[in-house]
């Protein structure tokens, strides 16, 4: 039996401190995990990447995740590419300040009500690209669930652990997120092996990050896994 | 006073708990009020990703790190991208001090997190006194 899926989004936030706009960057992402979408969204503080181990860096293969950036030098998004995984979607506080050029935050440190205003805007494009990403399609065992009992707006860090299983890619082996859970949703289907491929991989990649030029090594890869798992599941009757 | 001694302060800006906050809003105020001229600030994500503008800053000048929590983050990417740790002080140290100042909210901080900000802001600017004295 399967239950929903509680997934959530990672959220990761310059927060530039010689900026209004990364004050502005930090204060949108915590009206986001606070506010907006409290129940669907965590955060991992981004210098943890460099300063903090294995477990932080793994946090954007763990989650799908937003970068929320001050300005167009896009620390935030670069960071979690270059020591985790491609965020999954970006915003960018001066681009979306563009389309309100009368919100101004006041300072740095005070944003005053336009600036406030602004981090609301921000916001709600934070939570328009959380919602997106959680639309797609997602049903999993729940104990598949990333982080589980981690609460509202807490860091990554916090949370309890995600399981996880090393398996072979292309001959190199890949730590692969809730790959037991993913696997036992589809023990039963009754569908085509290209089909039941496709759709394993799908289910995948929304908790671990695919390079788009190895989808079909990690397709293989996870079938062998699946027709093992299943093979031993017959077995055991 | 010259340039070269101005002092960094830069804050880890941990944003999943108070203390991060904390560590903010203090370092905001030791730089703008209470020691403006004598001091500076970069932003961390920058240092964290190798700008060369802001590696250099850092490098040219003592820094003194604001960290949240006993992980570090501040002092360990500063010491990463080479600068040099004059004073590394802790929002948590800090609380120890006055456990009668329990922060809850994160984004805008409440009293006890105002409070607690501004006593970390003086020993700032305690310690900024403090290295220039020894750099000079």
């Amino acid at each position: 039996m399967t239950a929903q899926l509680k997934r959530k989004v990672g959220i990761i936030s310059c927060s530039g401190e010689e900026i209004c706009e990364g004050t502005v960057s930090r204060v949108a992402t915590r009206l986001v995990l606070e506010k907006l979408c409290a129940d669907r969204t965590v955060t991992l503080c981004l210098p943890l990447f460099l300063a903090g181990g294995q477990d932080e860096r793994s946090f954007a293969k763990n989650y799908p995740t937003v970068a929320v950036d001050g300005c167009g030098k896009l620390c935030a998004a670069k960071a979690t590419a270059t020591y985790s995984a491609e965020p999954a979607a970006q915003v960018v506080v001066t681009e979306v300040a563009k389309r309100f050029p009368d919100l101004k935050a006041d300072t740095r440190r005070n944003l005053g009500e336009a600036g406030m205003e602004l981090a609301y805007r921000v916001a709600e494009e934070i939570a328009a690209r959380v919602d997106e990403l959680l639309s797609r399609e997602a049903e999993v065992p729940q104990d598949a669930t990333p982080a589980q009992g981690t609460q509202a707006g807490a860091c990554s860090c916090q949370g309890g652990g995600v399981p996880t299983k090393e398996i072979l890619v292309a001959g190199a082996p890949v730590e692969v997120v809730g790959l037991q859970p993913i696997l036992a949703r589809f023990h039963a289907a009754d569908a085509p092996e290209t089909e039941l491929k496709a759709q394993i991989l799908k289910m995948a990649k929304i908790y671990n990050y695919v390079p788009p030029e190895q989808e079909s090594a990690y397709a293989e890869a996870l079938w062998r896994e699946f027709v093992s798992y299943r093979a031993d599941g017959d077995a055991n009757g | 006073m010259s340039e070269e001694t101005k002092v960094m302060v830069i804050p880890c800006s941990g944003i999943g708990k108070a203390f991060g906050s904390i560590g903010r809003e203090a370092s905001y105020i030791a730089v703008e009020e209470l020691r403006p001229g004598q001091t500076d600030t970069v932003c961390l994500s920058l240092l964290v990703m190798g700008d060369e503008e802001t590696r250099d800053r850092v490098r040219g000048h003592p820094c003194i790190s604001v960290d949240g929590c006993p992980t570090g983050c501040a002092r360990k990417n500063i010491e990463l991208a080479g600068g040099k740790i004059a004073r590394a002080l802790r929002v948590i140290d800090t609380y120890r001090q006055h456990h009668e100042l329990k922060p809850v909210q994160v984004t805008e901080l409440d009293e006890a997190g105002q409070r607690l900000a501004g006593l970390l802001a003086e020993e700032i600017a305690k310690q900024v006194d403090a290295v220039i004295q020894e750099v000079q």
